[in-house]
C-alpha cells in the first residue's frame, strides 16, 4: 500500500509539470480562440459606448475638437420643449406600436396554431412584412394615408364607396401622423411576434391541454391556464427585444414624417439625427440616444432577473 | 479630336460672344499646373434635373481627359448632403473639390476643412468675372475666400395661368396678392386648393420662410452678421401670413406633412393653383412633352407647359428678397493635389464649360460669374419663364440677411426653428407671439454658444 503510494505519489510529481503544461497550453488555446470575439467586442461595442458616453459630457461640434462640459447637455435637454416633446412622442410610439404587435402576434400564432392546412404557407406569407425593406414599408404606408382622392389607398376607397364626402388628412395631425407611423411600425413588426408565440405554443405539450379539458376547462380557461403561462417567457424575450427596436426606430419616421408635422412625430432617433447632423452638435445629438439607455438597462436587468428567478 | 474641339469652341464662342472667348482663351494661359496620372474626387450635388447632373459629370470627365488624370465623381443629395459631409470632416476621409451649398462655405471654413482660395478667386475673377455683389458674401468669411460661386438654383413662384384667367385674377407679385388670388380660385369640394406651400424641413419650407422674413425686413442677424432679435411687429406679420394660410382652408389639409417634392407632385396634378419651387416643375412638364405617345397626349402636355407659369418670388412689404441655394466650389485642405483640383474648378467654372452644363438644366442652373452670366444670356431667352429663371441672382439674399453667412446663421437655417415656429402655431395652437418667443430663443443659444 505504502509503495504502491509511493509509487502513485512519484506518478503525480511527475505527471504535475505535465498537467500544469497542458493546463498552460489549454489556457493559450482558450485565449486564443477567445481573442477574435474579445476584440470584436470590445471594438464593436465596448470602445463605441464609451466613445458616445464620453462625447456626451463635451460640447463636440463637428469639425471641432471636444471640450468636456460635464452633464451641461443632459441639463439642456432636460430643459428643452422639444427634447420633452421627443420623450412623450417616443413613449407613445413605442408602446402603442409593441402592444399592437403582441396582440396580433398573439392572434396570428393562435390561429396559425389552430390551423394545420397550409399552416407552412400562411407563416410564410405573415413573414413577408418582416422581411420587406423598410423604406418600401414605410413609402408604401405613407401613400396609403395620402389625403388626395386617386392616390391616396384609404381616401380613395372611402371616397369611392360613399363614405366620405372629403378626404380625410390623415396624416396632418398630430394624432393621425402618430396613427400613421403607428401602423407601419405595427405591420412591419407583428410577424415576429406571431412566429415567436407560434413555435412556443407548438412547444406545449398536448397532454396539458388535455388534463384541463378533463377538468372541465373551455377554450378560455385553456388559454388563460395553460397557453399563457406556456408563452410567459416568449413573451417577455419578444416585448422586451421590440421595445428596444422600437425605441430606436428611425426609418419610418423618417421617410414618412421627418418628424413632423412640426414636431409631432419626432423621436429619439429622429431628432438625434436632426441635432447631431444638421445642427452638427454631436456631443447634443449622442446625449439624447443616451437619454433612454438607464432605462433600457432597467428593463434589461428587470426581465432578466425575473427570467432566471423562474428558471431557478 | 482637336477640330472637334475647336469646333465647339467656335460654337460656344458664337453663344457667348466675344468676352467668352477671351475668357476661355486667358484661362487656358493661367490654368494651375496638372501632374499626369492625378486622380481627384470630386462630389457633386444629385438634383430632380437629372440631364444636370449627367452634364456636370461630363464636365468633369472632359478635364480629366484633357489632362491625363483621373477624376471620380460621387453624387450627395439634398437629402444627405449634410450626412455625408458631416461623415466625411470627421473621418477625415473629405473630397478634393466638392460643390457647397449657401451655408456651407461658412460652415466649413469655420471648421479648418477648406483651403484659402483669395488668391485663386481673384484669377478666377480675371478669367470668369466677379459674381454679383449680393451673391459674392456666400464664399468670403473673415475677409477671405473659401468657395468659389458657380451658379444659383432658385425658386420661383409656379402658378397655372389658366386657373388664374378663369377667375379673372391677375399675377400675383407679393406675398399677400398670393392670398388673394388663393382665395379667388378656391374650390375644395372639387379638392381644388388656391395654394400648396408647406414648412416642411427642406428648403421649399426654410427657403421660402427666409424669402417671407427677409421681405419683410425681418432678420435675425445685423449688419455685421451678430443676433438680433427677431421679436418685432414685421415678425408678427411674417407668421401671421405663414399661419392664415393653413387657416384660411386655401391650402390642402396635408400641406404642412409634404415632403421634398410633394409640391411639385400637387401642381403637376394640378391639384393646386400656386406654390414656390425651383424649376424642376419646367424640367418634369417638358420631359413629359418630350416622352408623349400620341397626338392627344402631346396636345395636353403642350397645353400644361404652356399654361404653367414661373415668376419671381414674391415680394414683401420691404422688397423682394429671394433666398435661394448659392452653389459653390470649395477645395478641402485634405486634398492630396491643390494645383490639379484649382485647375479642374477653374474648367468647370469657365464659360463654355458653364454653358454646357446650362443647356441642361432646364433653367435650374443660372450661372453667377460675369461673362457665364452674358454667355448664357441668350439660353435664358428661350421664354417668359426661362427669362425669370435668368434674373435668379438679382434678387438673392443669403443665409443670415442682412449679414454676411456665418456658421451660427446656417445653423439657425439648419435646426428647422424657422419653420418650426409657424408649425407651433398651426399645429400645436400656440399663439403667435410664444411661437416667435420659442424661435428667438433658439436662434440665441445658436448664437450665443457658436458665437456671433
Amino acid at each position: 500500500m505504502a509503495e504502491s503510494a509511493g509509487v502513485a505519489g512519484a506518478e503525480d510529481s511527475a505527471r504535475r509539470p505535465v498537467s500544469r503544461r497542458s493546463s498552460r497550453r489549454d489556457t493559450g488555446t482558450a485565449v486564443l480562440f477567445l481573442l477574435p470575439l474579445f476584440v470584436l467586442v470590445v471594438g464593436l461595442i465596448v470602445y463605441p459606448f464609451y466613445r458616445a458616453v464620453w462625447l456626451s459630457f463635451t460640447d463636440k461640434l463637428v469639425g471641432y475638437p471636444e471640450r468636456f462640459i460635464g452633464l451641461r447637455n443632459y441639463i439642456y435637454l432636460f430643459n428643452d420643449d422639444t427634447f420633452r416633446t421627443v420623450v412623450k412622442n417616443s413613449v407613445v410610439f413605442t408602446l402603442g406600436s409593441v402592444a399592437l404587435k403582441l396582440l396580433t402576434g398573439l392572434g396570428m400564432a393562435l390561429v396559425l396554431h389552430a390551423t394545420w392546412r397550409w399552416r407552412n404557407f400562411f407563416r410564410g406569407l405573415f413573414l413577408l412584412p418582416w422581411i420587406t425593406s423598410t423604406v418600401i414599408i414605410a413609402l408604401t404606408w405613407r401613400w396609403m394615408f395620402d389625403s388626395f382622392p386617386g392616390r391616396g389607398f384609404f381616401n380613395s376607397v372611402l371616397l369611392d364607396l360613399g363614405l366620405l364626402g372629403r378626404p380625410i388628412a390623415f396624416m396632418a395631425t398630430p394624432e393621425g401622423a402618430m396613427a400613421a407611423v403607428i401602423v407601419a411600425n405595427w405591420w412591419r413588426g407583428f410577424p415576429f411576434f406571431g412566429v415567436s408565440y407560434l413555435a412556443a405554443m407548438q412547444s406545449i405539450p398536448l397532454e396539458t391541454y388535455e388534463a384541463a379539458s378533463v377538468d372541465g376547462a373551455g377554450s378560455w380557461r385553456r388559454f388563460w391556464h395553460v397557453t399563457l403561462p406556456g408563452l410567459k417567457h416568449i413573451m417577455i424575450v419578444t416585448i422586451l427585444l421590440s421595445f428596444i427596436w422600437t425605441i430606436n426606430d428611425f426609418n419610418i419616421i423618417y421617410v414618412m414624417t421627418r418628424g413632423g408635422p412640426g414636431t409631432a412625430t419626432q423621436v429619439f432617433a429622429t431628432y438625434s439625427y436632426d441635432v447631431a447632423f444638421n445642427s452638427l452638435r454631436w456631443g447634443r445629438g449622442v446625449t439624447i440616444s443616451l437619454y433612454m439607455v438607464p432605462l433600457l438597462i432597467v428593463g434589461i436587468v428587470l426581465v432578466s432577473r425575473y427570467l432566471l428567478r423562474d428558471k431557478d | 479630336m482637336r477640330e472637334a474641339r475647336l469646333s465647339r469652341r467656335t460654337f460656344l464662342a458664337g453663344a457667348a460672344g466675344a468676352s467668352a472667348a477671351l475668357a476661355v482663351g486667358s484661362r487656358a494661359a493661367a490654368a494651375p499646373a496638372v501632374k499626369k496620372g492625378t486622380s481627384l474626387r470630386l462630389w457633386i450635388l444629385k438634383t430632380y434635373v437629372e440631364p444636370t447632373n449627367k452634364a456636370i459629370e461630363a464636365s468633369a470627365k472632359r478635364w480629366a481627359e484633357k489632362h491625363g488624370a483621373a477624376v471620380s465623381v460621387e453624387y450627395f443629395t439634398f437629402e444627405d448632403m449634410q450626412t455625408k459631409y458631416v461623415a466625411a470632416i470627421e473621418n477625415k476621409s473629405t473630397p478634393d473639390v466638392g460643390q457647397l451649398e449657401t451655408g456651407a462655405p461658412a460652415r466649413f471654413a469655420g471648421m479648418g476643412q477648406l483651403l484659402d482660395l483669395t488668391s485663386f478667386s481673384r484669377q478666377i475673377e480675371g478669367e470668369v468675372g466677379k459674381p454679383p455683389a449680393n451673391v459674392a458674401p456666400v464664399t468670403v468669411v473673415g475677409g477671405k475666400t473659401y468657395a468659389i460661386p458657380w451658379y444659383i438654383m432658385a425658386g420661383f413662384w409656379y402658378v397655372w395661368h389658366d386657373v388664374l384667367a378663369k377667375a379673372k385674377v391677375k399675377m400675383p407679385s407679393t406675398f399677400d396678392d398670393a392670398v388673394k388670388v388663393a382665395h379667388a380660385v378656391n374650390r375644395p369640394k372639387d379638392n381644388f386648393y388656391g395654394m400648396g406651400h408647406s414648412w416642411n424641413r427642406t428648403s421649399d419650407g426654410y427657403g421660402v420662410m427666409q424669402s417671407l422674413m427677409y421681405s419683410h425686413g425681418v432678420g435675425w442677424a445685423n449688419k455685421a452678421g451678430k443676433y438680433q432679435s427677431i421679436k418685432t411687429p414685421r415678425m408678427q406679420q411674417v407668421m401671421k401670413w405663414a399661419t392664415d394660410i393653413y387657416k384660411d382652408g386655401i391650402q390642402p389639409a396635408d400641406t404642412l406633412t409634404w415632403t421634398g417634392s410633394g409640391n411639385n407632385e400637387n401642381f403637376i396634378a394640378r391639384n393646386i393653383a400656386q406654390t414656390s419651387n425651383g424649376p424642376s416643375i419646367t424640367f418634369a412638364l417638358e420631359n413629359a412633352l418630350a416622352k408623349a405617345t400620341d397626338a392627344k397626349e402631346r396636345k395636353q402636355r403642350e397645353e400644361a407647359l404652356a399654361n404653367h407659369v414661373a415668376l419671381p418670388h414674391l415680394a414683401g412689404p420691404d422688397g423682394r428678397r429671394m433666398w435661394a441655394i448659392a452653389m459653390s466650389f470649395g477645395i478641402f485642405k485634405n486634398s492630396k493635389d491643390p494645383e490639379a483640383a484649382m485647375s479642374l474648378v477653374a474648367h468647370m467654372l469657365s464659360p463654355e464649360e458653364t454653358v454646357r452644363v446650362m443647356q441642361d438644366s432646364y433653367g435650374q442652373f443660372a450661372p453667377v460669374l460675369d461673362k457665364a452670366r452674358t454667355a448664357a444670356k441668350e439660353y435664358f431667352n428661350k421664354n417668359e419663364n426661362y427669362r425669370t429663371f435668368g434674373r435668379a441672382a438679382e434678387w438673392f439674399v443669403p443665409t443670415g440677411w442682412p449679414g454676411p453667412v456665418t456658421a451660427a446663421a446656417a445653423e439657425v437655417q439648419a435646426s428647422n426653428v424657422l419653420t418650426d415656429a409657424p408649425a407651433k402655431v398651426i399645429i400645436d395652437k400656440w399663439p403667435i407671439d410664444r411661437a416667435i418667443e420659442f424661435a428667438d430663443k433658439k436662434i440665441k443659444e445658436i448664437y450665443d454658444t457658436i458665437g456671433g
